[in-house]
């Protein structure tokens, strides 16, 4: 039984957030939500959108993933030197206070991203936010510190990369599509890089660079954007303006470039097929098509029991491989891909299919129902995006400092509903008209060459 | 790790400071380790968690200088004799390398005692809310 002043209440409530939303039509999400605000508070980018709820989810995204380092490995460094002994508090410190607020605080990178994050209970926006100043500007690059808990986490990262093919053979897709930049390697694939390049003196300089005010921006989700913007202009104070050091490496346009690469591995079999594809909605190269492509070809199955709609999903070898074609979206380029995983025969016969697909693609043998189905799963994955916190964080803290706007995942979603069929068929022949990045990894006497496969290299 | 000192209170004020300076001064030549080439951080008793784990933390050449002068005090000492006069450690070299990192250990242990020993209470408005 609603009592009368709860029932109000409500009501008054829904009338509120009626006033401040936007109307929405029926194929419309509800979008009012979606949005982010962005905004600037002494030069510190910010952005935040109030998700009802009780929590809050708080990022610093800085521009400094593995593209922008200037030596290998000092994004992971970076990553886990995050929350460590500051000038102000012991890491004990900030592990048991976050403890007690109920709160989780990780790092992790990404190609252009490095990204320190923390969830909490709503209340405690201030005390994250002065945290998350504090490891920008006052962390304390200790060689103790690093000697023993930032080399092994470093030393873990590498043993999983090169234990893992799949991984490997998407790594290596990537730097043959664009070399250097884009295409460094997000872990340590030899042990070179972090014994040779990397020590806390030289993550110092780095971070000086990374967290310089024109190179981060600060994204919530669930917080008001008026408290937000009060206490990002409060706590961000001591983290320098400019860079230390302008970091060129990574900023020039990338180019797509294409290869082959074959590496011999004793634990399981990867093929990645890869082709230029679409940069961040935010860029300039922005092509909704590839989404749709992408997933036309897909191979992962939304269904239970059932190998789903997807064009590789059907025509894999067995059931036990694992397909899945993946649109990596950049600020400034992107990589359509398709890694497939399973044993050396079922490898090179799925990947002879998903050539055969993208043919039939740009022959048009593809009927328009599978279209609009595949319209409707990326279109999906967008808007999922935007419930899933964590790509959302990513994707407009990327924004903001490369494009100095923030991702609005309604205008995506708009964007993939315009893509015809026509755009879709153009798509796929201009990717078989450009250089493929093929990179093998496994059993190489089965898995075939890229030439086999019937794509330019 | 460290014995009560009166030090700290000595160095604070600068009248005392200026009287004791001379009778600090003899009584370090006086206490001979100078004379063996080791510095007074050397002296410390290093059988215990603290000690451990500053050593631990110096620099590569710091670790291996201090490794150099306790060997060579070792070898004098068994052959009753002393460096020659300008290998003496000089009083500016006489700095406290170690001591800054047992402080810091010491802080941290302290700081993770406190930790442990705290009593949580839960705030006044999440208390009234029935959290």
């Amino acid at each position: 039984m609603l009592s009368r002043t709860t029932a109000c209440r409500g009501a008054q409530r829904a009338a509120r957030q009626l006033s401040s939303t936007q109307k929405r039509g029926l194929a419309a999400p509800a979008s009012g939500s979606f949005q982010y605000q962005s905004g600037e508070a002494k030069g510190v980018k910010f952005a935040s959108r109030d998700f009802a709820g009780p929590t809050t989810t708080l990022a610093l995204v800085a521009k400094a993933g593995t593209r922008y380092q200037p030596l290998p490995g000092l994004t992971e460094g970076l990553a886990n030197f995050a929350f460590r002994a500051t000038e102000r508090r012991s890491t004990l410190r900030i592990v048991r206070e976050s403890e007690l607020l109920g709160a989780t605080l990780t790092a992790h990178h990404s190609r252009e991203n490095l990204v320190l994050e923390a969830k909490f209970l709503r209340d405690d926006l201030p005390y994250f936010v002065e945290l998350f100043g504090e490891v920008a500007s006052q962390t304390k690059y200790q060689p103790h510190v690093y000697n023993e808990e930032v080399l092994p986490m470093i030393h873990f990262a590498h043993t999983r990369f090169v234990n893992s093919p799949v991984d490997m053979a998407i790594n290596s897709a990537h730097s043959l599509a664009f070399h250097r930049g884009l295409g460094n390697s997000t872990a340590s694939a030899s042990q070179t890089p972090y014994t040779k390049y990397l020590d806390a003196e030289t993550i110092e300089q780095f971070s000086k660079s990374a967290y310089a005010k024109s190179n981060f921006a600060v994204v919530a989700n669930g917080a008001d954007h008026g408290e937000f913007s009060k206490w990002v202009g409060q706590f961000f104070n001591e983290v320098p303006a400019t860079p230390l050091q302008q970091l060129s490496q990574g900023t020039e346009q990338t180019k797509y470039h294409g290869g082959e690469e074959r590496l011999a591995h004793d634990g399981g079999n990867a093929i990645v097929i890869a082709f230029p594809g679409s940069s961040s909605f935010t860029g300039q190269f922005y092509k909704p098509e590839i989404a749709v492509l992408g997933s036309l070809l897909g191979g992962q199955s939304a269904v239970k029991w059932s190998p789903g709609f997807t064009i590789l999903g059907q025509a894999k070898a067995t059931p036990s491989t694992l397909v899945q074609t993946t649109s990596a979206i950049y600020s400034d380029a992107g990589l359509l891909y398709t890694s497939i995983t399973g044993s050396a025969q079922a490898v090179a016969e799925t990947a002879k299919a998903a050539v055969d697909a993208i043919k039939k693609i740009a022959a048009g043998e593809i009927s328009s129902e599978q279209i609009s189905k595949a319209k409707a799963a990326a279109k999906f994955k967008e808007l999922e995006n935007g419930q899933d916190i964590r790509a959302g964080l990513q994707l407009s803290g990327n924004g903001l400092v490369n494009n100095s706007q923030a991702y609005q995942i309604d205008e995506v979603a708009k964007a993939i509903d315009g893509v015809s069929e026509e755009a879709v068929k153009s798509a796929a022949k201009t990717l078989l008209e450009n250089r493929a990045s093929v990179s093998a990894v496994g059993d190489l006497f089965v898995l075939p060459y890229a030439e086999e496969l019937g794509l330019k290299v | 790790m460290s014995a009560p000192s009166l030090a700290p209170a000595i160095m604070k004020r600068p009248w005392l400071q200026r009287w004791m300076k001379p009778l600090a001064n003899w009584y370090t030549n006086a206490a001979g380790y100078r004379q063996l080439g080791l510095r007074a951080d050397d002296l410390l008793p290093e059988e215990n968690d603290v000690v451990h784990t500053a050593l631990k933390r110096l620099r590569p050449q710091e670790a291996y200088d201090r490794v150099f002068r306790l060997r060579r005090a070792f070898q004098l000492s068994m052959s009753h004799q002393l460096l020659p006069k300008e290998e003496w450690t000089k009083p500016e070299d006489d700095t406290p390398y170690l001591t800054e990192y047992i402080k810091e250990i010491e802080t941290e242990m302290a700081e993770r005692e406190d930790l442990e020993a705290m009593v949580i209470n839960k705030r006044q408005s999440n208390a009234n809310a029935g959290h």
